[in-house]
C-alpha cells in the first residue's frame, strides 16, 4: 500500500474504507447485471478521475481479473440452471437465466476487486492504523503490532527466496508440495518468532506500554471532504439502483 | 553515596535453562563512566546489560535474586538494526519514542529534525526505512535512544552487523557524543578497534558469568592476554599504542613489525598459478537481479587453486557477483564459463558436485534433522553405496571438529560450528570451487580463524576458494587475487599488495586497509611535508 498524491489519498483512510465496503455490500443485493456494470463503471471512472489512476495501471491490475471473471461467467452460464434455453450443445446448456446469474457474478467479482484497489492503491499504511487509532477506537498495542508485522513480510520473502536457492545448490528436490511447504516453513517461522520478540523488546525498552497515554506523530481526522465523498458515492450507487 | 547504577549480589537464571547466565555479580558504574564489557559468547554479557537497563525481568522474564540499581530513563541498542524499528519511515520511528513519553505534537518537528541532525542521518525525514544501509541505520537506532532523553546508553554489540567502515563512522559518531554530553555508556562488544581507545573501565567475564577482571583498558588488555583470546575477542590492531607516536618513530616496536610485515610483502613472490587450468572465466558478463543490472563489462580468470577474495561496499554486486557465477542469479549479458564449458550448458546436478556455495545465514542451508545428515544427504540422493557415504562423512565432520555433535540437530550448534556445518556439506563431492558470502561476518576471533584455517587446508589441495568478505586482513594474507567492486564496475583485479598500495583508490573505495598499508600511505604522506 502506497499512496499516490491524489483526492482519493487525502481522504481519511478508515471513512473511505467504510465508504467502499458500504458499496460492495450494496453490490451484494444487486441481482441485475446491467446496475452491476454501471456501479463498477462508476468505480473505475472514480478510480481514473479521483484516485489519479493512470490507464496503463488499470490495464495491469484489472486485465488478470477480466480473465477471471469472464471465466466464472462462463462456469456460471454453460452450467448454470434455468427454463429458457439459448444454445445447447454436448453437455452445455446455456439459458437466459443462467446468463444473467453468470453476468451478475462476474461482474459482482470486478466490482469487488475495483473498489478494494481504489482503496489500497491511494491509503498510506501508517496512516491507517493511526486512522483505526483514532477513528475506530483501535487500541495503540495493537496497531502498532500490526505496522511492526508489516515489516516482516519483504523480509519473509527475501529469505524464502534465499532459502530456495540453498536448497538448489544442496540437489534438494521436490518430492511433494506439502513437505516441501513444512522444509521452507519451519525455519522461516522459528527466524519470525526470534524477531519478532526481539522487536518486542525493542519496542517496550523504548518506553511503549501498549496503553492510550501517549501522543501521536501522525493523526487523522473526518472532515467534510470525507463525509461529502461518502454522501456523494452513496447517493450515485443508490440512485443507478432506483433507476433499473 | 548510593550507587549511580550497578548491581549486588545478582544471580539471573532463565526459565529455560538449569545453569546460572549470571553469579554472583557485584558492580557499581559511576555517571559519566564509559564502560566496556568482554567475555567469551554465553558467558551473560548481555544478561548484565539487560539487567542493569531493566529488561529483566521486565520485559524478559527471569529469576532474579539480588539488588540492581538502574535508572529511570535509559535507551538499549542491539545488534541487529532491522529488528529494533516498528514503523516504516525516518520520522515516524523517531517521532515513536516522542509519543512513548507523551511530547506534545507540536515539539516533536523541531526535536526530530535536530536529533537526526546530531546523529549525522542526513536523509529526507521521509525515506523508508528499509532502503537506508545498516550504519545508516543504527544512526536511526541511536536517534531514537537520544530521543528518549536517557541518562544510560547501553550498547548490545551495535557494530557486530555492520561493516568496518559502517563501524568506525558509528564507534567516532559515539565518541563524538560521549565528548559533547558526557553521558554513562556501557558497551558489549567483541571487536575492540575504535573503542577501546575512549573507554575509561573494562571489565571482563568469564564463560560462567563471573567477573575475572575489573580495570583500566591498558591494565587489562597487558595482564589478560591469554584469558581475552580464548574468549575469542579482536585484539586491537594498535591500542594500548598510539598511532601518531608509531607513524612519527621508525624505532617504535610496532612499527618495525609493520615494515617487515610490509618488506616481506613486497619480496613475496607471485604463486605460479598461470599453468594451471581454468576453473572459470567471464567474457564482458554483465550482471544484476530483476531488471537491473548492478556490475558491468566484467573480465575474470579464475584458475585452480586460487583463493579469490571479493570486495566493495555493501550493494556494489558483490554477493550477485558470486551467486551468478554458478548461475543461481541469471547473467545480463556476456560470456560464462565453467571448466571451459558454458555455464548454462551445464545441468544443475552435475554442476553442483563441482561448485558449493556457503550462504551467509547458515541455517537456510540445513535440510535434514541431525548433522550426520546433513553431510551424507548430497551422498544418499544419488545412491551412493554405504560404506562411501559413511568414510567420507566422518572424514568431513572430523576435518570441521564436529564429530561431537553428529547426532545433534544443526540448528542446535553455535553460529561458529553451523558455519563449519555449512562448509563440510558443501564438500562431500570434493567440490573444485567453494563460493563462500561473508563467511567470517559477525563471528569472534576464534572461530573465524578456525574456519579460515579449514579452508586454507582445503585450497592445498587444490579447492579454489572464492570469498566475499569486509575483513582486509584476511584478504591481504591470504588472497591470490582480489577483485574490488566499485560503481557499477570492476575497480581492481590483482594481487592485493597491488590494490593496497594504491592509496588514491584505497580512499575512493572507502577501504580501510591492513595497517602496515596504512603506515606506508602516512609515511608517504610525512616525506612531502
Amino acid at each position: 500500500m502506497k499512496p499516490n498524491d491524489s483526492f482519493l489519498a487525502s481522504l481519511n483512510p478508515s471513512c473511505k474504507l467504510f465508504t467502499h465496503i458500504f458499496v460492495m455490500f450494496l453490490l451484494m443485493t444487486i441481482s441485475n447485471p446491467k446496475v452491476t456494470l454501471f456501479i463498477w463503471i462508476l468505480g473505475v471512472f472514480v478510480g481514473i478521475f479521483l484516485g489519479g489512476w493512470r490507464i496503463a495501471y488499470l490495464f495491469k491490475r484489472l486485465v488478470p481479473y477480466l480473465g477471471f471473471s469472464i471465466l466464472v461467467f462462463w462456469m456460471m452460464a454453460a452450467f448454470g440452471e434455468g427454463e429458457t434455453t439459448i444454445w445447447k450443445w454436448a453437455w452445455f446448456h446455456v439459458t437466459e437465466e443462467s446468463v444473467t446469474n453468470g453476468l451478475t457474478i462476474a461482474l459482482r467479482t470486478l466490482g469487488f476487486v475495483t473498489y478494494g484497489l481504489l482503496f489500497t492503491s491511494t491509503t498510506d499504511l501508517t496512516l491507517f492504523i493511526m486512522s483505526l487509532i483514532h477513528q475506530c477506537k483501535l487500541s495503540p498495542k495493537c496497531a502498532y503490532g500490526l505496522l511492526a508485522g508489516f515489516r516482516f513480510i519483504p523480509l519473509f520473502q527475501s529469505e524464502l527466496n534465499q532459502m530456495r536457492t540453498a536448497h538448489k545448490v544442496r540437489g534438494y528436490k521436490q518430492k511433494n508440495s506439502w513437505k516441501a511447504f513444512m522444509r521452507y516453513s519451519i525455519p522461516l517461522f522459528s527466524q519470525g518468532i526470534r524477531k519478532a520478540e526481539r522487536i518486542a523488546i525493542a519496542m517496550e525498552a523504548r518506553g511503549f506500554t501498549g496503553t492510550k497515554e501517549r501522543t501521536y506523530y501522525q493523526t487523522t481526522q473526518v472532515v467534510t471532504k470525507d463525509w461529502a465523498y461518502l454522501c456523494s458515492l452513496l447517493i450515485v450507487v443508490l440512485a443507478l439502483m432506483m433507476v433499473e | 553515596m548510593e550507587t549511580f547504577l550497578g548491581c549486588k549480589k545478582l544471580f539471573i537464571r532463565f526459565y529455560n535453562r538449569s545453569e546460572q547466565s549470571l553469579q554472583n555479580m557485584t558492580l557499581s558504574i559511576n555517571k559519566g563512566e564509559k564502560v566496556l564489557i568482554l567475555g567469551p559468547s554465553g558467558s551473560g554479557k548481555s544478561t548484565l546489560i539487560s539487567a542493569l537497563a531493566g529488561i529483566i525481568p521486565e520485559h524478559i522474564e527471569a529469576e532474579v535474586s539480588g539488588e540492581v540499581f538502574s535508572r529511570k530513563n535509559v535507551g538499549v541498542m542491539f545488534q541487529d538494526p532491522d529488528s529494533q524499528f516498528c514503523m516504516l519511515h525516518v520520522d515516524e520511528e523517531i517521532a515513536f519514542s516522542l509519543e512513548n513519553r507523551s511530547i506534545p505534537r507540536n515539539e516533536m518537528d523541531k526535536m526530530i529534525a535536530d536529533l537526526m541532525v546530531h546523529v549525522g542521518l542526513n536523509v529526507d525525514k521521509r525515506t523508508p526505512i528499509e532502503t537506508l544501509s545498516g550504519g545508516m541505520k543504527q544512526r536511526l537506532a541511536l536517534a531514537c535512544l537520544l530521543a528518549l532523553e536517557p541518562e544510560v546508553l547501553f550498547f548490545d554489540e551495535p557494530t557486530a552487523q555492520l561493516d568496518p567502515k559502517g563501524r568506525q563512522e558509528i564507534f567516532d559518531l559515539l565518541h563524538q557524543l560521549s565528548k559533547k554530553t558526557n553521558q554513562t555508556m556501557v558497551f558489549v562488544e567483541h571487536v575492540l578497534d575504535g573503542c577501546i581507545e575512549w573507554m575509561d573501565r573494562v571489565i571482563l567475564l568469564n564463560d560462567r558469568g563471573a567477573v575475572i577482571a575489573d580495570g583500566k583498558p591498558i591494565e587489562i588488555l597487558q595482564n589478560f592476554q591469554k584469558e581475552m583470546e580464548e574468549a575469542g575477542i579482536w585484539r586491537p590492531r594498535v591500542f594500548p599504542e598510539k598511532w601518531v607516536e608509531v607513524v612519527e618513530n621508525t624505532s617504535h616496536p610496532l612499527s618495525i613489525k609493520l615494515s617487515n610485515i610490509l618488506e616481506s610483502k613486497s619480496l613475496e613472490k607471485l604463486k605460479e598459478v598461470d599453468k594451471q587450468e581454468l576453473v572459470i572465466h567471464t567474457e564482458k558478463v554483465d550482471i544484476g537481479y530483476g531488471k537491473k543490472t548492478i556490475v558491468s563489462d566484467i573480465n575474470v580468470k579464475i584458475r585452480k587453486g586460487e583463493w579469490v577474495s571479493i570486495i566493495g561496499q555493501n550493494g556494489s554486486g558483490k554477493s550477485t557477483f558470486l551467486k551468478s557465477m554458478i548461475g543461481l542469479e541469471p547473467i545480463k549479458k556476456g560470456q560464462l564459463y565453467f571448466q571451459n564449458k558454458e555455464l548454462n550448458k551445464w545441468s544443475d546436478r552435475e554442476l553442483y558436485e563441482k561448485a558449493g556455495f556457503v550462504f551467509q545465514n547458515p541455517e537456510l542451508q540445513f535440510i535434514t534433522d541431525t548433522v550426520y545428515d546433513e553431510i551424507a544427504f548430497g551422498g544418499r540422493q544419488r545412491n551412493w553405496p554405504k560404506d562411501l557415504i559413511e568414510t567420507k562423512t566422518l572424514q568431513l565432520l572430523k576435518e570441521f571438529g564436529l564429530e561431537r555433535y553428529r547426532d545433534a540437530h544443526p540448528f542446535t550448534l553455535s553460529l561458529g560450528q553451523k558455519r563449519r556445518l555449512s562448509v563440510a556439506t558443501m564438500l562431500l563431492f570434493d567440490q573444485i570451487l567453494l563460493l563462500l558470502d561473508e563467511p567470517t561476518f559477525g563471528q569472534d576471533e576464534k572461530t573465524a580463524n578456525e574456519l579460515i584455517r579449514c579452508l586454507k587446508e582445503r585450497q592445498e589441495l587444490g579447492t579454489t576458494i572464492m570469498m566475499v568478505t569486509h575483513d582486509m586482513d584476511l584478504v591481504d594474507h591470504y588472497s591470490d587475487q582480489v577483485i574490488l567492486f566499485n560503481e557499477g564496475k570492476v575497480m581492481y583485479q590483482g594481487p592485493p599488495n597491488g590494490l593496497f598500495s594504491n592509496e588514491k583508490m584505497v580512499q575512493e573505495c572507502r577501504l580501510i586497509p591492513p595497517l602496515h598499508y596504512q603506515l606506508m600511505h602516512e609515511r608517504r604522506g610525512l616525506v612531502f611535508v
